[in-house]
């Protein structure tokens, strides 16, 4: 009798542990869903609901407020959404707030935000009907997605036209590709541009250094780009360098002038230079010069023997000895 | 012809005959239940008894599968979801699949060959044994006691069974969550809760009611309804596994589109 009953008390823990993980089940997912907490209706109408479903999740700021209640057809082809809000939320959203499509993740259940509102609106009530903001379609996005494969088609079309030519060594490209002398010259040029880019740092560097010294004080070409008195200085030397060439090209004007006077031979320099009968005569004139003057030479030393002037010469000759000593 | 020779002729053929008129004793012994199960006197101890044996005694193997079938889905489903980027949906996933399906069904199939078995060996040993005619001799009736009792059982027990299993399942299903991705309880039971719906429950609870009775009244038939002496009780502790097996599978497939189209409107 006491095994029987125990056996009973045990079937009754059994059932009750049973039947209260079904009760708390039915309560968690009745509090998760809003099933028993107190709301209100609020409406909003779409072209598309793109596959929304009775039940899914109504979100506001990123907060579950509650479900998706009623999906009916409403005018021509749109769609109404009845929704079931929490009470407890109503405050927050206005009048004026409106309710859009999205999903809760990249591959994730609809559900329906509610956003925007203003405080100059009231409250939302019971009845409510949200507007409506048309989500991004995915038709549409596909569409262009379309367009875009078809460019990428065209493009690697394109790409396959030009490396078969690039591999047939069609082209310039395709001949550097192909030929190894070209290559060969290529790399050379390369090289060569190495070695150029090479000794241009190295003369920038120079150049910089140049010009650093150059910006040094007291350094005559700093002085040239700073010192504004020798800037003065050099321009009045420049008027003078150009003063003494405009006097240069007059006198070799006159020089000119002179010279073409002398090559003319009417006047006694000419005749000096360009006449050769003259010459002759000239010369045969200084020839029988010299020979006078070698007899009249003869003729003074013959007279210094020669009374009266004997004394004479006797009288210098002593004075000229006594100077000497 | 004479009138004994043209009864031995079969109807149709033999095997149809034989499963026409298996059928037809099906459905009598399932409208004896009913009627039975209603009219008093009513045998509370031995329900108590039958409940005792069918659930509280079942509870530690079909914990146990409840856990495993938990925790190696979720591994299993793992790498998929992972794939994908989606390895945060395994609470939600998990719920689905064990409330949904696997939790009913797992636990129907480890109750037909646990307790299907011994209902229909049970029976089917008091049967040859003639313990069957006897208590209806002694003026008690044995349909009520041995058949009603185990039914009732089992269709009280499964549903129970259920409840455990999908608790045990979840749980082995959050010790891989919670190992792997570091998901806190509240959080695993918050996406598990987030997924399913009170149809998901309800279908559950209606179809584990429905495999529990099946259970019952296919091992309390097949156990009734055995001859050949010791080799008739391996063969309905057998059969009554085997059917009952059988129709879960197609019971799951029914409900499965009653409950689809209840979703759809």
């Amino acid at each position: 009798m006491r095994g029987e009953n125990k056996r009973s008390v045990i079937v009754g823990v059994f059932v009750f542990i049973g039947l209260a993980i079904l009760v708390v089940g039915i309560l968690t997912l009745g509090g998760q869903q809003k099933k028993f907490v107190k709301a209100i209706h609020l409406k909003a109408v779409f072209d598309d609901i793109g596959g929304l479903q009775t039940g899914n999740n109504i979100w506001f700021s990123g907060v579950k407020i509650g479900t998706v209640r009623k999906i009916n057809f409403y005018g021509d082809s749109q769609v109404e959404i009845e929704m079931n809000v929490e009470e407890a939320v109503v405050d927050f959203i206005r009048k004026d707030s409106k309710a859009t499509i999205s999903s809760d993740g990249l591959i994730g259940n609809k559900i329906i935000v509610i956003y925007g509102g203003t405080t100059l609106a009231p409250p939302v009530q019971d009845g409510d009907r949200l507007e409506s903001v048309m989500p991004l379609d995915t038709d549409k996005m596909m569409e262009t997605l379309q367009v875009n494969n078809e460019n990428l088609v065209e493009i690697t079309a394109d790409l396959k036209t030009l490396t078969s030519k690039l591999a047939a060594g069609e082209g310039i490209v395709g001949a550097v590709m192909t030929d190894s002398t070209l290559a060969e010259n290529f790399r050379s040029i390369l090289k060569n541009l190495n070695t150029a880019s090479i000794s241009s740092n190295k003369m920038i560097r120079e150049l910089n250094t140049f010009t650093g010294k150059l910006n040094t004080k007291g350094n005559l070409f700093n002085d040239l780009v700073t010192d504004t008195l020798l800037v003065g200085e050099i321009r009045n030397t420049m008027e003078s360098f150009k003063a003494t060439a405009q006097n240069s090209e007059e006198m070799t004007e006159e020089l000119k002038a002179i010279t073409s006077k002398i090559n003319s031979g009417d006047n006694a320099m000419g005749l000096l230079l360009n006449d050769k009968a003259f010459a002759q005569t000239l010369k045969s004139t200084m020839e029988s010069t010299d020979s006078a003057a070698y007899n009249l030479n003869r003729g003074l030393e013959a007279l210094e023997y020669t009374w009266p002037f004997r004394g004479g010469f006797k009288k210098k000759a002593k004075e000229e000895a006594k100077s000497d000593n | 012809m004479s009138v004994e020779e043209d009864d031995k002729k079969p109807f149709l053929s033999k095997k149809f005959d034989k499963f026409f008129t298996g059928l037809a004793n099906a459905w009598s012994f399932v409208s004896r239940f009913f009627k039975e199960v209603l009219l008093p006197p009513y045998e509370f101890k031995e329900i108590i008894h039958q409940c005792y044996r069918i659930g509280v005694e079942s509870l530690p193997l079909i914990s146990l599968t409840g856990f495993i079938v938990g925790l190696v889905f979720t591994n299993q489903s793992r790498p998929s979801l992972t794939e994908f980027g989606a390895a945060s949906w395994l609470p939600s996933l998990i719920s689905i699949a064990v409330v949904r399906a696997m939790g009913p069904l797992v636990t129907a199939l480890i109750a037909a060959g646990k307790v299907g078995s011994s209902i229909g060996a049970e029976i089917g040993s008091m049967k040859v044994t003639e313990q069957i005619d006897a208590m209806e001799v002694s003026a008690t009736n044995p349909f009520k006691f041995l058949v009603v009792s185990r039914v009732l059982a089992t269709t009280f027990m499964i549903p129970l069974l259920v409840m455990y299993t999908d608790f045990v399942a979840l749980m082995g299903s959050f010790l891989s969550v919670n190992a792997n991705e570091m998901v806190s309880m509240s959080t695993f039971f918050v996406q598990v809760f987030e997924s399913i719906t009170f149809l998901d429950i309800f279908s559950s609870v209606l179809k584990s009611i429905l495999f529990g009775f099946t259970i019952g009244i296919v091992g309390c038939y097949k156990g009734y309804n055995s001859s050949k002496g010791t080799e008739g009780v391996g063969q309905a502790a057998n059969s009554a596994v085997v059917i009952s097996m059988f129709l879960i599978f197609i019971e799951e497939l029914l409900a499965l589109q009653i409950v689809n189209a209840i979703r759809a409107l």
